[in-house]
Order: C-alpha cells, then structure tokens, then sequence
C-alpha cells in the first residue's frame, strides 16, 4: 500500500514536470516565432534583389511578365510579391516601415502615398528622372502629376488609367428621343423626361459611397475648375465655403430633387452589381462611373455591353470655370521606391519598362489602358478599340486629371468625405453641413 | 455469506475509486498553467497594451508617441461615439427580444419526437453552417430594392429603400442577425428541454395540464439556465456585432448604423487612427464587462442553483 502511494504520487509530480516543462517549451517557442519574424523575408537586406510589392488581382500576370523580363538582364533579381484583396493599403501600412517592407510598391498615389512623404519613408525620384527624362516625358502630364507632392515626384505610372464617364443606355435614351447630354442644361432636361416614363434617370450605387462622390468631383470641377479642390486640400478650408462651391452643392441639390436617382439609391450597390443592372435592365438611362464599368457590363451583361452600352465625358457647366475636357477619376496606379532600398539602380533599370512596348502591348491585352505617350500605337491592339481610343483621347486632351477626392486626401478622410456626401444626397445635412463636414478634415 | 460481503466491499471500493479528488493528490496548479499562458499572453497582455494605446497617438508607421488624453477628450465630445453606444445597445437589446422567444419554441419543438422533426430540424440549423460574410452577402442581393424581395413586394415593402433610413437599416440588421443566430440558440434550448424529467410531464398530465400550461409551468421554468447561458451568448454578441453591419450597412446611411465595434475598426483601420481606435476599444470592454456582470447578477447565475428542483 505504501509503495502504491509512493508511485502515485511520484506519477503525480512527474505530469506536473511534464505540464511545466511543455509549457515552458510553448512560451519559448512563442516568443521565438514572434522574434523570428523580423529576419526572414527582409527585403533590403538580401543582397542581390529588390522586392516589389503589388495589389495581388487578375493583372498581377503583366507585372509577372514584367518582372521576369528584367531579371533576363540584371544582376539584380526582382522579387514579385502580392498582397491579394481589398485590404492592401491597411497591410501596407503595417509593414511600410519594418524590415520586411519593400523596395518598390503599388499605391494610387496622392494621398495614399502622402503619408509616407510626410515620415520621410520615400526616395524622391528627381534625380533618377534627371538621369533619365524618359521616366517622365513618357507619361501622360495629367497622370503624372498625381505623384507628384510639394513638387517631388515619389511615382511612375504602372496598370491603366481609369477616369469617370457617363454611361447611359442607347436604347432606353433611343426610345425616349434623347441623346447623350452635352450640357448640364441637357441633363436636367433628360432627367425629366424619362422620370416622366417612370424610370428611374441615373443609376447611383448610393451604398458605396464612392459613386456618388464622384458627382461631387465633376460638378465641382466644371463649376469651379479643379483650383477649388487643389486649394482645400493645401488646407485652405475657405474653399468649401467659397461662392463657387454653394453654387456646385445648390445644381447636385436641383439634381436630386428633380428626382434624377430616384428615392432608394442608398439601398443600391455598384459592388453587388445592383446599379449596373439598372443600367443594363433599362430601368435607368445613365450611370457614372469609373472605366471599369464596361468591363464589369462584358461579363455580367455581355449582349448590352456590345449593343447598348454607351459612353460621353460628363456635360459641360454654362458659365463654369472648368474646362469641360477636365476628367476626374483615378488617374492610375503607381510604383513608388523607398529610401532605405539598397539597388537604387537596378529599380530604376525596373521603371524604365513601365513605358515599354512589352508593358503597354501586355497591358492592353488584359484590358487596362495605359497612360505612357506610345500607347498610342497599340490601341488598335487592346480588347475593345474604340472605347481605349476615346478614353485615351479624353485623358490626353485632359488639361486637369483630378484624382478621387477620398484618394487626394490621406487615408484617414475617407470616412468623413464619405459620410458627407451620402448624408447630403439623402437630404440629412443641407449646403452647410456638408460645408462644415468637409471644413473638418485635415489635409495631412 | 463472505462471496456477498466480498461484493459489497469491492462495490463500495468502486463507488470511492470512481468519486473524484477522493485519494488521489487534486490537481495542482501546474495543470493551469497552459491556459493561464494563453490568457495572459492573448487576453490580458493585449489589453494592456490596448489601454497603453489609447493614451497615444499612432498611425501605424512611425513609433507610438504619448498624447496624454486627448483620445479620451475627444471620445468623450464624440457625438458618433455617444451614438454609436446607444446603437449598440439597441441592436443588442432587439436581437435579445426578437432571438429568444422563436429559439425557445424552436428548441422545444425540435427537443420532441415528431414525425420529420429530424429532417426540418436540420433545414432550419442550416444558418448555422453560414459565414457571417456569406448571410450578410445574401441578404443584401435579396434585399436589392430593384431585383430582390422589395421589388416583388411593394406593399410590404414601398420604395424598397430599406437600407437608406436609420430605422430600415436596423430592422434588416436585426432580422439578419435574428435569421443567422436563431439555430445557434434553438440548439442550446433543444439540449436544455431534452434534459428535462420526463417524470414532470407525467406528474403534470395526471393532474391534467395540457400542452401549453406544460410549457409554461415545466419547460421554461425548468430551461431557466439555459435561457441565461443563451442571453449571455446573445449579449456578448450583440455588443460585438461588426461583420453584418460591414458588409450590410458599413455604418451608413451617413453614421446611423456605426455600431462601437465598427467605429473602433474605422477608426483603426481606415483612418489609421490607433490611439482613437484603442479608446474605443476598451470603452466597449469596460461596458460589456459591467453588463455580463449585470446579468450574471441580476440571474442568480453566479450561485450555479440547480433547476433540477422537486424531484
């Protein structure tokens, strides 16, 4: 009986060393795995490659392409990594500054790189660009200059443009005696007549957000021309309550009431397809959208977007102190360097291709529009020809590109803008509000 | 004589070797230390570092730097922070009305032996299976004003702007809430009314009592644990609720549906904003303990009573 306790208990405190022992065992190899992280995967620190770090979608196929046509010739390997999905500037943000940051990133320049100006994380590209003119003169000016911030230029144009334009459907305007508006007149005119029909005129995805934004940013450039923006974003906050500005939020309000998006837009979505069907369905006549909108009707409404679908640059503004050839939108996407990289040379070897033929020829293949000066060789190439011609066309007559509001300003914006501009189509906060909303952001 | 002493005995033996914690050494603390470390590294230590957090001011690039309690300040004047508490507890307290009652007349329901129970049994868990991702994905195309339900049924539902209003947009949350979590809790109930005596039913059909003062007199008083396991699960839920109204509602129209959880993760993650994001955090960490303490109190939960009472 003795013996038996005596092994019990030998047995008791041996599972108490063994509990003891194999946690000891897990917190060391926590910690460890929390400390190893920092080695592995450090980008600058290899020596022989430079990493670049891309919005991981269907197009990363060109920037692989590319990729692998650089390390043909240089001594230096290029690493392409993705980060997929939607949630790129959020991680972005996390490692931007760790060892495992890269050396040349996606980003949609403006202020999605602002940011990263302002903590002193990037390499200016002047001196490459002086080195070599091409890494600017090759580029569409308009586009360029999104890169540009307090005249430093931190990006080269990399993907397609992708400016924002009136959709509208040629049937539904064929059957009502309509034409594509020409002026803002015109528009409101449209808007009655098929209100009257029981349609609902313009498609708005009010539940993005972002696409009704993009009222915004046109009608304030043909009111104002795009020096209002440019001024509120340098912080100037009198522009928002500038004549100018109430003019532009009075004709979005004559817009609204006239019924044009017609009373449930907040519960519509472009993302889940709901105002593009809209449009494709015929129960609205227009839709303003980013570029993309043809590429999303070809694989949700094949047969409209080959017959149907049409597209004009957004109607002119009597008396406004726009140009009417301004476009807004996203101008593009860039690639920017950071300081720290070790190969300044070999990325700038890198960024050369952005304006070769290889790249342009890759990236109309796959429906993106480039925006370097010899894409106009190749549009005859790309997918659809006619809409690369007239979007190429617009952008490169463009003497103003503004780039979307909630992308000109950092991050941390968005929401603001966002909320203002929804609660001011639902009626909720009047010119005032919105005034005082956008009067509230801070520009850096 | 001795055969049957000898049985008794080894019998009383095997009775004392099967009560626990009776001649063998109770466990020690070493046997916690695994989830002690778990907790402390993944809940606490998180924690206090959110709390550190909340006292500073930080994008998320460059290093942390103090701000005393300009978070805090600012929170405080916040109206979207005030309103997003209030909308917190709306939602929690509809989906605690609207979850419970259909869980429990479900979880009863399903407890019997009826003909196809099994089979409807298992079509209505089917949400259960759901990510959250994928119900909100699925509610929001057939709540289209356009192409879904609202536009087949204008009677019911107008103009079908039911995500463009403050009070729409809380119904759907609350439906689509009430439509994912409703299994979850009819399963826990199922399990409670399972658990319960049959000899009550019988005692009660000898004294006459029908189905429904069988209901109301046996099986509630008798699923009462239940019913605050399941409150609770609710309560926690609710006051944590994000992914439906990121996919549903993301917080619109303007800030009517920006819920504590949801305003931590805009501030945090889309304004870059962790100082403001962590205040908010441990507000909704200090108001969720003090209401879990509430109702853990208020039930007499915490003294564990049995409801296995008069048999």
């Amino acid at each position: 009986m003795g013996s038996l306790r005596v092994s019990v208990r030998n047995r008791a405190s041996r599972n108490r060393f063994a509990a003891l022992a194999a946690t000891t065992a897990l917190v060391v190899g926590l910690t460890a795995a929390c400390g190893s992280g920092g080695g592995s995967g450090s980008a600058s620190a290899d020596s022989g490659t430079i990493h670049v770090l891309v919005y991981g979608d269907a197009g990363n196929t060109v920037e692989k392409q590319i990729v692998d046509t650089f390390n043909k010739t240089s001594k230096v390997k290029a690493v392409l990594d993705t980060i997929p999905g939607a949630d790129y500037q959020s991680k972005l943000n996390t490692i931007i500054n760790t060892p495992q940051a890269p050396d040349i990133f996606f980003n949609w320049g403006g202020g999605s790189i602002a940011p990263y100006v302002k903590d002193n994380l990037l390499l200016p590209l002047d001196s490459m660009i002086a080195k070599d003119p091409g890494l600017k003169n090759n580029f569409l000016p308009s586009v360029f200059n999104t890169a540009v911030i307090d005249g430093h230029s931190y990006g080269v144009p990399m993907r397609g443009t992708q400016p924002v334009l009136l959709f509208d459907n040629k049937q539904v305007l064929a059957s009502a005696g309509l034409s594509a508006p020409q002026t803002w007149d015109d528009l409101i005119n449209d808007v009655k007549v098929l209100k009257a029909k029981g349609l609902t005129p313009i498609a708005l995805g009010g539940g993005d957000q972002w696409p009704t934004q993009m009222w915004f940013e046109y009608v304030y450039d043909r009111v104002a021309g795009p020096g209002l923006f440019e001024k509120a974003l340098a912080g100037d906050k009198s522009a928002w309550s500038s004549a100018d500005s109430v003019k532009a939020l009075g004709m979005l309000k004559q817009l609204i009431d006239a019924g044009a998006f017609g009373s449930n837009f907040d519960s519509v979505k472009f993302t889940d397809g709901g105002s593009p069907a809209l449009l494709a369905k015929g129960k609205s006549a227009f839709e303003l959208m980013g570029s993309w909108e043809y590429s999303t009707q070809q694989s949700g409404n094949p047969d409209f977007a080959k017959n149907d679908l049409g597209y004009s640059a957004f109607p002119s503004v009597s008396g406004g102190k726009g140009d009417p050839n301004d476009v807004v939108g996203n101008t593009n996407n860039f690639y920017s360097v950071l300081k720290k990289t070790q190969h300044p040379d070999a990325v700038a070897a890198f960024l050369k291709l952005m304006y070769s033929d290889e790249f342009v020829k890759a990236q109309l293949g796959i429906g993106n529009l480039p925006t370097t000066t010899n894409t106009a060789n190749f549009l005859a190439t790309s997918a659809s020809p006619a809409y690369s011609q007239f979007q190429f066309n617009l952008v490169k007559a463009a003497p103003s590109f503004q780039l979307s509001w909630d992308q000109a300003y950092p991050p941390a914006a968005t929401t603001t803008i966002h909320t203002a501009v929804q609660e001011f189509f639902d009626g909720k906060i009047d010119t005032n509000g919105f005034i005082a909303q956008m009067q509230s952001l801070s520009n850096s | 004589m001795s055969a049957l002493s000898f049985t008794t005995e080894l019998g009383r033996r095997r009775l004392k070797a099967r009560r626990p914690g009776v001649g063998a050494t109770r466990p020690g603390f070493a046997w916690a230390v695994p989830a002690t470390v778990f907790f402390l590294l993944f809940a606490i230590l998180p924690l206090v570092l959110v709390a550190v957090l909340s006292f500073t001011s930080w994008d998320g690039i460059t290093s942390p730097h103090f701000n005393g309690l300009a978070n805090w300040t600012k929170l405080f004047d916040d109206p979207v922070m005030t309103q997003s508490i209030w909308l917190t507890l709306v939602l929690t307290v509809l989906g605690v009305v609207t979850q419970t009652p259909i869980s429990i007349l479900l979880g009863v329901w399903a407890a019997g032996h009826q003909r196809n129970r099994a089979v409807l049994s298992a079509i209505f868990f089917v949400p259960l299976l759901l990510s959250a991702t994928a119900v909100s994905v699925l509610w929001r195309a057939l709540l289209d004003p356009n192409f879904g339900l609202p536009g087949q049924l204008p009677w019911l539902f107008g103009n079908g702007n039911l995500l463009g209003s403050q009070a729409g947009s809380i119904a759907v949350l609350t439906f689509v809430g009430m439509w994912q979590f409703t299994p979850l809790h009819a399963l826990l109930y199922q399990g409670g009314a399972r658990a319960v005596p049959q000899v009550l039913y019988q005692a009660a059909a000898i004294d006459g009592a029908g189905t429904v003062r069988q209901f109301f007199h046996i099986t509630l008083p008798q699923l009462r644990n239940t019913m605050i396991t399941s409150v609770i699960l609710m309560v926690v839920g609710g006051l944590t609720t994000f992914d439906t109204v990121l996919i549903l509602t993301q917080g619109g129209p303007g800030t009517d549906t920006t819920v504590s959880a949801y305003y931590m993760y805009e501030q945090g993650f889309k304004n870059f904003d962790f100082g403001a994001g962590s205040a908010i955090a441990l507000v909704l960490v200090v108001v969720a303990t003090l209401i879990s303490l509430a109702v853990v109190r208020i039930s007499g939960y915490d003294k564990m009573r049995s409801t296995a009472e008069g048999i």
